[in-house]
């Protein structure tokens, strides 16, 4: 019987690795992302976004969570809010950390919204990366004002009914919107299912995507040092 | 910076970058390290408050319809949404309020399309538009004394709209005991948005009806179908409309006993249709009678 002519283990280790990457790149693609460097003086201050992405991923997780015992339906979902806050285990726990997350998400979106309007990180040339941000801000609200209908009390459906009326004043559009979001004059249970699917499909599926761009471009570009930086290879404002 | 063309100005900028990024440190482990405190964090705060939000949850109320009552962060749930309205709080989320609170401000029919959409409108698309408004190259702080009066005026504005937002609508005195002035402040909740003396309500979402002086018509139309921010009430009924219709024509612009100057428009309906509709639309047993005010006069001037 020849001998077994195995390569050290420290190599065997490395095979899956050198298998996908030789197939995709990945590695590659995840050693740049981990070892690029960052301007030597950033601080808790850049920190503020990539805690919006964790926070993000926390609503998504609850959410996901919810859905599997929320019931779109004028006659069900308060019942199945009730149950869910009530009697499921732990629902209170999965409930309450979305709604809260849901108001957490907005302060950390104007305190990063504001310290890259503090560092000047709009200018050129991150230009797209704050339009990006701004859209998915525009979109964080809608998803409140959706997600906010979905427990289906007294304070919930009269603050949607006159957000929807709201809506209804712009001109030419305003009508329009306001049909379709209650789906005919009336609230019913289709209001309620469009509602849903806005909330759990639609806005998510564009808030994903446009965190993606949005960090793609951070990556690629890079993050700002503080303006008041004394590490600097030339003198004056750039 | 006079000196240098913008394109200049940009190779400028991406050289200076480039001595940050090489001279810098690497993302992994130096500042994934801080994002991954700074995410524990927020995480525990969120929880943090899921859990003290439960902690001052009353029991669970024996009626299925029944609101769940809290403490400092609010009810578990309010009670059951009913489109034919009982008690009834048109409040959004906080981070709303300062939308809401721009509703108030511009409460004129001619006026709300400048608070519901104008304003907004132009908010979002500065906010978009922003990388093309500022166009100047410096970052520093000392160097850009407009961005930075706009960044420190906007988020007070904002916080003074959010917090003006949370201040309750008010209560300017008690309700009359008249045909529909309960009604009207308590269980429809007219008064949440809307000021009317008899009823002691000091809303301010929608126009001050002691001066709007709507005739009945007017008031049942609207009442009916809604307008602008006012929802449509037409699932109340139609004694009940023209009840709180009439109530509304009569009353509004009233002082004391003398009803208001439009009372005569509502002759036929009130208090007729609150007696019809009875429960809190009737008024008061007896008191009822006292508050009917006596129109002959105004009913042959109208006629
Ligand atoms: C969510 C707030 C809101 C509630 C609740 C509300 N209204 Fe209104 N109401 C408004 C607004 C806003 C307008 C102005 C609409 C417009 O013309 O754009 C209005 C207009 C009116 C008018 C017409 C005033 C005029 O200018 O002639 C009458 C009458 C009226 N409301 C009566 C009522 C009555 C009665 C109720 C209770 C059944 C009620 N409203 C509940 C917001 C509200
Ligand atoms: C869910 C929402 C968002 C997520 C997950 C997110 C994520 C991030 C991350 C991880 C960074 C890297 C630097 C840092 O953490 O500060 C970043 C940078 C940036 N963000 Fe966001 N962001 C969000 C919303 C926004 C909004 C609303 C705006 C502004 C309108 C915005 C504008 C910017 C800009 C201009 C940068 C570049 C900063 C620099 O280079 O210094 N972002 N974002």
């Amino acid at each position: 019987m020849p001998p077994l002519n195995l390569p050290p283990v420290k190599e065997v280790a490395k095979i899956p690795g050198d298998w996908v990457e030789e197939r995709s790149g990945l590695v590659s693609v995840s050693k740049y992302f981990l070892f690029r460097n960052v301007p030597r003086d950033i601080s808790w201050l850049q920190t503020l976004g990539s805690a919006l992405i964790t926070v993000f991923i926390v609503q998504v997780t609850t959410g996901i969570l919810l859905a599997m015992y929320y019931k779109p339906s004028t006659e069900e979902a308060f019942d199945s809010i009730r149950y869910i806050t009530d009697e499921a285990t732990l629902g209170w726990l999965v409930r309450g950390m979305h709604k809260w997350g849901s108001s957490v998400m907005v302060i950390l979106l104007f305190l990063h919204m504001g310290r890259t309007f503090l560092f000047g990180a709009y200018k050129y040339p991150r230009e797209l990366t704050w339009i990006s941000g701004a859209l998915i801000f525009i979109l964080v609200m809608a998803m409140s004002f959706t997600g906010y209908l979905l427990v289906f009390d007294q304070r919930a459906y009269w603050a949607t009914v006159v957000g929807v009326n709201i809506n209804g004043t712009a001109p030419i559009l305003g009508p329009f919107l306001s049909e379709f979001l209650k789906v005919g004059p009336e609230f019913t249970t289709e209001t309620l299912t469009r509602f849903y699917a806005l909330h759990m499909l639609v806005l998510p599926a564009a808030i994903t995507g446009l965190i993606v761009l949005h960090n793609w471009l951070v990556v690629r570009l890079g993050v700002t040092s503080p303006p008041w930086s004394k590490h600097r290879a030339t003198k004056g404002d750039v | 910076m006079p000196r240098y063309t913008a394109r200049e100005r940009r190779e400028r900028y991406l050289r200076e970058y480039d001595f940050q990024k090489r001279t810098g440190k690497q993302f992994f482990p130096y500042a994934i390290y801080h994002d991954a405190i700074m995410s524990v964090i927020v995480v525990g705060v969120i929880i943090a408050m899921a859990v003290f939000w439960r902690m001052d949850f009353g029991a669970v109320p024996t009626d299925a319809s029944a609101a769940r009552e809290g403490g400092l962060l609010g009810p578990a749930y309010e009670s059951r949404a009913d489109p034919a309205i009982e008690g009834y709080d048109p409040k959004p989320e906080w981070y709303f309020f300062f939308l809401f609170e721009l509703l108030k401000i511009f409460k004129t029919p001619e006026l709300l399309i400048v608070g519901s959409v104008i304003i907004p409108t132009l908010m979002m698309m500065a906010l978009i538009a922003l990388p093309f408004i500022d166009r100047r190259p410096e970052r520093r702080v000392s160097r850009r004394p407009v961005a930075m009066a706009v960044g420190v005026a906007v988020p007070i504005v904002l916080l003074a709209l959010t917090w003006r937002g949370d201040q309750g609508a008010g209560i300017a005195g008690e309700a009359s005991n008249r045909p529909g002035a309960t009604a009207f402040a308590q269980t429809l909740g007219c008064g949440t948005c809307h000021k009317l003396a008899d009823a002691g309500t000091a809303g301010n979402v929608g126009p001050v009806l002691d001066d709007a002086l709507p005739d009945y018509a007017e008031a049942v139309q609207v009442i009916t179908n809604g307008r602008g921010a006012m929802p449509a009430f037409e699932d109340i009924g139609e004694d009940q409309i023209n009840c709180i219709a009439g109530y509304v024509a009569t009353w509004s612009g009233g002082e004391g006993e003398t009803p208001g100057p439009n009372a005569a428009s509502a002759e036929q309906a009130y208090p007729a249709a609150c007696e019809a509709a009875g429960g809190e639309y009737a008024g008061e047993a007896g008191a009822s009678a006292a508050g009917v005010p006596s129109r002959g006069g105004s009913a042959q001037a109208a006629g």
